[in-house]
């Protein structure tokens, strides 16, 4: 019975999102509140159990490591990003979390650029791995603007254009297979777990 | 200086970090303990940024009774209910904390996400058209890789999901990995930009 | 052309777009409630993650760690994906390990193990352990720290367990010993652990993704940068045929699952309209006692309704195309 009710409801939540799709409507406003303050509403004890008393509360009064009472207080800091005068004292925690980035240039150097460019030379054995090679060499082409796209420059970049669209085919089928998939995922709720008429 | 100093710690740190990725010394190992520690016990407090947010920007609209502001009640009846169910009966299944995940945030963001097939149908039907022969190429491959992804596709000709594999695997690869490549170059970029403080928008307007 | 004719096109132009939507419910509400058998073909950037995974069963040195960076918005298509993977290793006895980076995704992990979990004998710490919930803030910190020390990187799992103490933490230290790492998201979150897991650690790394991300992340399968990809609800699909053609068989020569082959997937059919595990080899029916369940087969009975409805949207491409040559064609003729 309980089960039901509770079905019930996501059910009824379910349709009221989806009654947006005839026109903008009091139901959908409704839900649409009452998702953004659940949402939020859930991630507080979350974190208050999963990260602030492990990595803030544990540490300083049952392990009296006392020196991440400092961090602790840079955290606070938040807070002040609200209040006019001393909105400048909310960039302290945020300077910690971009300070890592240092690691990124390296890392994104060798991931997206270095390992990409080795497996773009490889020697022009087959039609298709000299296609691949075309074709990066076409868009990079493209997408450099500091020469104007006329003449022979022009062609070549032209060649760019189609490897480009195709792969942008390529995305937008994929990107019809990824929206259609969610809607099953929710009919599949409607129909089974619902009404169940899906065994 | 409420600039200077912050800067000149992201420029520091930034800077171990890029001497920790290449030496594995002890100090810098050391380093890397001791900020995972004051990470972790300054990231819970990010949470509080949302919080005040939504309840300032709902909380004005119920003052001056904008127009809709019986929805920002909601919204924070939402947010203080959820959250006192999580402090007073736990966060465990069968908890009504959980009900509230399971029944009611669970299955409305899965929705409104799915409301993008219907548009996208939608689109198909009246926007997608063949008006120049690179529109016609991008629907031509659209069109193979949506049937090369499903059993009809091999049904109707087994040369559909073959080249609908093709397509993945050689223009389309070409083309996303020139547009990684330089996104890979853009990140490097903007990263070193703030490592050297010359990007400092992440800082927030003001002096 | 008959007036008529253009008078039909006109109105096909201005339908109203309520009518489609219509259309798209049903063209995925019908196949739902009347399944049908079809073929699930298995592609190689998801049996190279099957592989991969198996090449560790029963082998307690190795662990499989399985990232969850999504929330309910993308579960349709991932969540198939997670039950099957968490299935794999439990049928085959492999060690799994979860942890999670946003709030939403805490529960999703309960669910899928819980949903996964039944009928086998594993146990919490023991053959499997969920992390928990780490934020994102965090992310990167413990993605490395996990290179050096896992136990000392995540600290304690959901229920505020120590993690170093845990039976399923023995031999199991950092990258080293995983057997691979699988991250589900409906963005680019793999990006990360393969720029630093996969080029600090050297740890081998695949992608659960929706299939909005898949076209983009070619590069990085080409590369072996991703040993594999689950690819929306497809992959999901291959994936639990995979579970079902190997990891679940059972005979007197293969009493725990059997070894993967290329041949074998390549002929094998599981109908998904029985209610029990059967296997269509060369228009053969062989029957087995294990049961079909639905949750099992949900990612496949999806991608027949997915089936319908790409032929209904290439249908409604085909037809909006043809509507506005013909009124272009028609507009040059008044000029």
């Amino acid at each position: 019975m309980f089960e039901t009710i509770s079905n019930f409801v996501a059910a009824f939540l379910t349709l009221c999102i989806f009654s947006f799709l005839y026109k903008d409507n009091p139901f959908y406003k409704f839900a649409e509140a009452l998702l953004v303050g659940v949402s939020m509403g859930y991630a507080i004890p979350l974190l208050f159990e999963n990260v602030f008393m492990p990595y803030v509360y544990t540490p300083i009064f049952l392990d009296h490591k006392f020196i991440i009472i400092i961090p602790a207080l840079i955290g606070s800091l938040y807070i002040f990003r609200f209040t006019k005068n001393l909105s400048w004292l909310a960039r302290y925690p945020i300077t910690f979390s971009m300070g890592i980035v240092g690691m990124g240039i390296p890392m994104s150097l060798h991931s997206s650029v270095l390992v990409q460019m080795r497996s773009a030379m490889l020697p022009l054995a087959s039609i298709n791995i000299t296609l691949i090679f075309i074709g990066t060499v076409t868009i990079l082409l493209y997408f450099f603007f500091s020469k104007a796209h006329k003449g022979i420059y022009g062609k070549v970049t032209n060649v760019g254009i189609w490897f480009m669209m195709i792969g942008f085919g390529a995305s937008f089928g994929y990107t019809v297979m990824a929206r259609i998939s969610l809607l099953i995922g929710r009919i599949q709720f409607l129909l089974g777990d619902w009404l169940g008429l899906i065994k | 200086m409420k600039r200077q100093i912050p800067l000149m710690i992201v420029v520091i740190l930034g800077s171990m970090f890029v001497v920790h990725t290449f030496v594995p010394h002890k100090i810098s190992a050391d380093f890397f303990d001791w900020f995972q520690d004051w990470i972790k016990a300054i990231s819970p407090f990010a949470i509080l940024l949302g919080v005040i947010s939504l309840s300032m920007v709902n909380g004005t609209k119920i003052k001056r009774k904008a127009p809709n502001w019986q929805y920002s009640v909601v919204t924070l009846i939402g947010l203080a209910f959820t959250a006192i169910a999580g402090f007073v009966w736990g966060t465990q299944t069968g908890t009504p904390y959980m009900w509230l995940f399971k029944n009611v945030q669970m299955p409305m963001g899965a929705t409104m996400f799915s409301l993008l097939a219907f548009y996208i149908a939608s689109a198909a039907y009246k926007a997608f058209r063949a008006r120049s022969t690179e529109a016609t190429v991008l629907l031509i491959a659209a069109v193979i890789v949506m049937l090369g992804q499903v059993s009809l596709g091999a049904m109707i000709s087994k040369w559909i999901p073959i080249t609908s594999k093709w397509i993945l695997n050689v223009p389309n690869l070409a083309a996303k990995r020139a547009i990684m490549i330089g996104v890979g170059l853009g990140m490097t970029a903007t990263s070193l930009k703030i490592l050297l403080g010359i990007e400092r928008t992440y800082l927030g307007g003001g002096k | 052309m008959k007036k008529s004719t253009l008078k039909l096109l006109d109105k096909m132009q201005k339908v109203d777009r309520r009518i489609i939507y219509i259309i798209v419910a049903f063209s995925i509400i019908i196949p739902l409630l009347i399944p049908f058998n079809s073929k699930t073909y298995v592609t190689e950037p998801t049996s190279n993650i099957y592989q991969k995974v198996d090449s560790f069963a029963g082998d307690d040195t190795k662990a499989v760690l399985m990232s969850f960076t999504h929330n309910a918005s993308t579960m349709p298509e991932l969540f198939p994906m997670e039950v099957a993977l968490l299935r794999h290793c439990f049928e085959r006895d492999i060690k799994v390990l979860t942890i999670c980076w946003l709030p939403a995704a805490a529960p999703l992990v309960d669910y899928a193990i819980n949903q996964a979990k039944e009928g086998y004998d594993v146990q919490s710490g023991v053959d499997y352990c969920n992390f928990g919930y780490k934020p994102y803030a965090l992310r990167l910190p413990i993605m490395l720290g996990m290179g050096d020390d896992i136990a000392k990187a995540v600290e304690t799992d959901s229920q505020g367990r120590k993690i170093e103490n845990l039976e399923i933490m023995n031999n199991i230290k950092n990258y080293d010993d995983m057997n691979i790492i699988v991250d589900f998201a409906g963005n680019s979150s793999a990006i990360q652990w393969i720029m630093y897991a996969r080029a600090k650690f050297g740890a081998n790394i695949a992608a659960g993704i929706t299939a909005v991300m898949v076209a983009d992340n070619y590069p990085y399968l080409q590369t072996g940068q991703l040993l594999g990809m689950f690819r929306g609800l497809k992959g999901a699909a291959e994936y639990e045929k995979l579970v079902d053609v190997f990891a679940a068989y059972e005979s007197d020569k293969f009493p725990n699952g059997r070894p993967f082959s290329k041949e074998i997937i390549n002929d094998t059919w599981v109908p998904i309209t029985r209610d029990k595990v059967t296997y269509e080899v060369d228009g053969k029916m062989i029957e087995t006692d294990a049961d079909l369940q639905y949750k099992f087969k949900k990612a496949r009975i999806g991608m027949n309704a997915q089936s319908v409805a790409h032929v209904m949207i290439i249908v409604f491409i085909i037809l909006g195309n043809i509507g506005f040559f013909l009124t272009k064609k028609k507009k040059k003729k008044i000029v």
